[in-house]
């Protein structure tokens, strides 16, 4: 039987941050430090345009472009490193190069090489986004249970079937927390490398409004995006419910 | 009797060369010398005689296989163990010193068709490493291990069944998918898995369990959904490495007498091991009593008790106090 938290302590903080935010912007102008209202005036401004649909839109294309490629080579890599001894040699250090390179070098680069291109933003997603998601299923293969996979062998399990039934699952936990970071840090790079050079998107807005002074645009483009990317991280958490349905409920 | 199957034994084992648990590898059938034509040394240059010959021999062995499998399945024939092992060593390399440690030392054992054999020994002795190497999952530096095919097929290996210390389920699949993925594991078809499953879920009394998972069940339910695991296979050999250790008392006891029940319907050859006396007695027709350090087999020991046998009969208990004596005796002596 589960005792469910009582929500109004959440709410009444929500309500006390509007109040508080509301009486600051009474100190300033609306387009230095928009309050509330006005934001959600900005907001309905541009998705009242059809155009700022289409922007989201390929934004959200490279954003999950970058992303996949990202989950899907780094899952398999790091599974490869994890269950291959010499691979993980060679490729240790490269994955700790790759990780400590500073994400504006990244996206600098991307656009010297690739000029005002789809390209850009979705090669500097991957180059950063990539080797996290490496360590992490990396570090999932070092915590395989032997046990398991002893069991497997003494049955004769063929290895896709064991990687199928056996290694993925149990590497699922570390596949969801490298996903649900993994987007929000192709987001927000997706949108920084957008402002540096892709010509079109919501970093591009950014940057555009950020020329005009208009901190209430800058405000409305990054937190309308910022709701689309808290309801996508809702949808991983009701996919992981399900995939984690085996684990014992225990009351709280 | 016993010169023609020491040399039957020999024979096999001349041909066990790689020390695999197969009998025969896939290309040693007739199928494979029948497949690839054997020219006449002599009508080719020098590499191809040398193939010629290899050919040859291959064939020569395979025909003396056939051989040996006709004799053996000759009614009134010598028969073979079902499992044979001979002189088995294994050693591990130990970490940071010269040599190695060696684990099993020259074990000899072997197992009948149908029988039920127990291994007793103390905890660490190296006994779960002998039923990995049986079990074909770890290799050793000597000896052999033969495992005798299915009958009537000599070309592939008996299925053998293995049930671990601790139940080792998949906690994320139900226990339905547990038992189908062992069946898929064994290509056994799609066609056959509810029945089996169905049927052998019953058989240890976990009818309604089919789509509950592993977390939600009480460790000896899990230990009887291995056991299910295991039998649902339909296995020629069961190999237990102490499957009851782990539970408690009542329902240790519980487990051997329904394991008794189930094995009066399919009787598999098993390998039991156990550090428990008592319940080799019960539930065995052999012992055979091991050492450790190196773990070395130093007594075997019949039980001809007939079954149905109740865990206190006078006879059991009277065979358990003499065979007591015995192994701590040895056991002691050695300390």
């Amino acid at each position: 039987m589960k005792r469910t938290a009582s929500r109004w302590p959440s709410l009444m903080i929500i309500v006390l941050g509007l109040f508080v935010w509301k009486t600051i912007s009474l100190f300033y102008l609306p387009v230095i430090f928009p309050g509330p209202l006005e934001l959600i005036d900005r907001i309905i401004e541009i998705y009242s345009d059809p155009a700022s649909f289409r922007v989201v839109g390929q934004s959200l294309t490279r954003i999950f472009e970058g992303f996949l490629i990202s989950m899907l080579a780094g899952t398999a890599f790091g599974i490869l490193m994890g269950l291959n001894r010499a691979i993980e040699v060679f490729f240790d250090s490269w994955i700790m190069v790759l990780l400590t390179v500073p994400s504006v070098c990244w996206a600098f680069l991307s656009v010297l090489w690739f000029g005002i291109s789809e390209a850009a933003p979705i090669l500097t997603i991957v180059l950063i986004v990539f080797p996290f998601v490496v360590m992490n299923i990396w570090e999932g293969t070092k915590a395989l249970e032997k046990d398991l996979i002893e069991m497997g062998r003494a049955y004769k399990a063929n290895r896709p079937l064991m990687l199928r039934k056996v290694l993925i699952p149990q590497l699922m936990p570390y596949i969801f927390s490298s996903l649900r970071i993994a987007l929000s840090l192709s987001w927000k790079i997706a949108l920084v490398a957008e402002a540096f050079g892709a010509g079109s998107g919501v970093g591009q807005e950014l940057i555009n409004w950020f020329q005009d002074t208009r901190v209430d645009m800058m405000l409305a483009w990054s937190v309308s995006f910022m709701i689309v990317m808290v309801l996508i991280d809702l949808v991983f958490r009701l996919w992981a419910r399900r995939v984690f349905a085996w684990r014992p409920q225990f009351a709280t | 009797m016993g010169a023609s199957r020491i040399c039957l034994e020999a024979a096999i084992c001349n041909l066990n060369r790689t020390g695999s648990t197969r009998f025969f590898s896939r290309t040693h059938t007739t199928a494979f010398a029948l497949r690839w034509p054997i020219r006449q040394a002599g009508d080719a240059g020098p590499r191809h005689q040398a193939r010629a010959r290899r050919h040859q021999h291959e064939a020569q062995r395979t025909v003396m296989a056939q051989v040996i499998m006709e004799q053996v399945a000759r009614p009134g024939a010598v028969s073979l163990s079902t499992i044979a092992v001979n002189n088995l060593t294994k050693r591990f390399p130990a970490p940071g010193a010269e040599s190695s440690f060696t684990v099993l030392d020259s074990i000899s054992l072997s197992v009948d068709e149908g029988e039920f054999v127990s291994i007793v020994g103390p905890s660490g002795c190296g006994k779960s490493t002998l039923l990995n190497i049986i079990a074909g999952i770890e290799s050793y530096e000597s000896g052999s291990v033969t495992v005798a095919p299915r009958a009537g097929k000599s070309d592939s290996g008996s299925r053998i069944g293995y049930v671990f210390q601790s139940p080792r389920l998949l906690n994320w699949l139900t226990v339905q998918d547990n038992i189908q993925f062992v069946l898929e594991a064994q290509n056994i078809p799609r066609s056959r898995w509810q029945e089996l499953v169905a049927k052998h879920l019953d058989m240890v009394g976990l009818s309604g369990q089919e789509r509950n998972y592993p977390l939600n069940l009480s460790g000896g339910m899990q230990q009887r959904v291995a056991i299910a695991r295991v039998l649902a296979i339909e296995p020629d050999i069961l190999l237990m490495d102490e499957p009851f250790s782990h539970l408690d008392a009542i329902t240790a006891r519980k487990m051997r007498l329904d394991l008794i029940d189930i094995l009066t319907k399919a009787r598999p050859t098993i390998l039991f091991v156990t550090h428990d006396l008592a319940e080799a007695v019960f539930l065995s027709d052999r012992i055979y009593m091991m050492n450790a350090k190196p773990a070395r087999i130093f007594n075997e020991v019949p039980v001809d008790i007939s079954r149905p046998r109740k865990p206190e009969d006078s006879k059991i208990l009277d065979l358990e106090k003499t065979l007591v004596r015995e192994f701590f005796g040895v056991l002691e002596a050695k300390d």
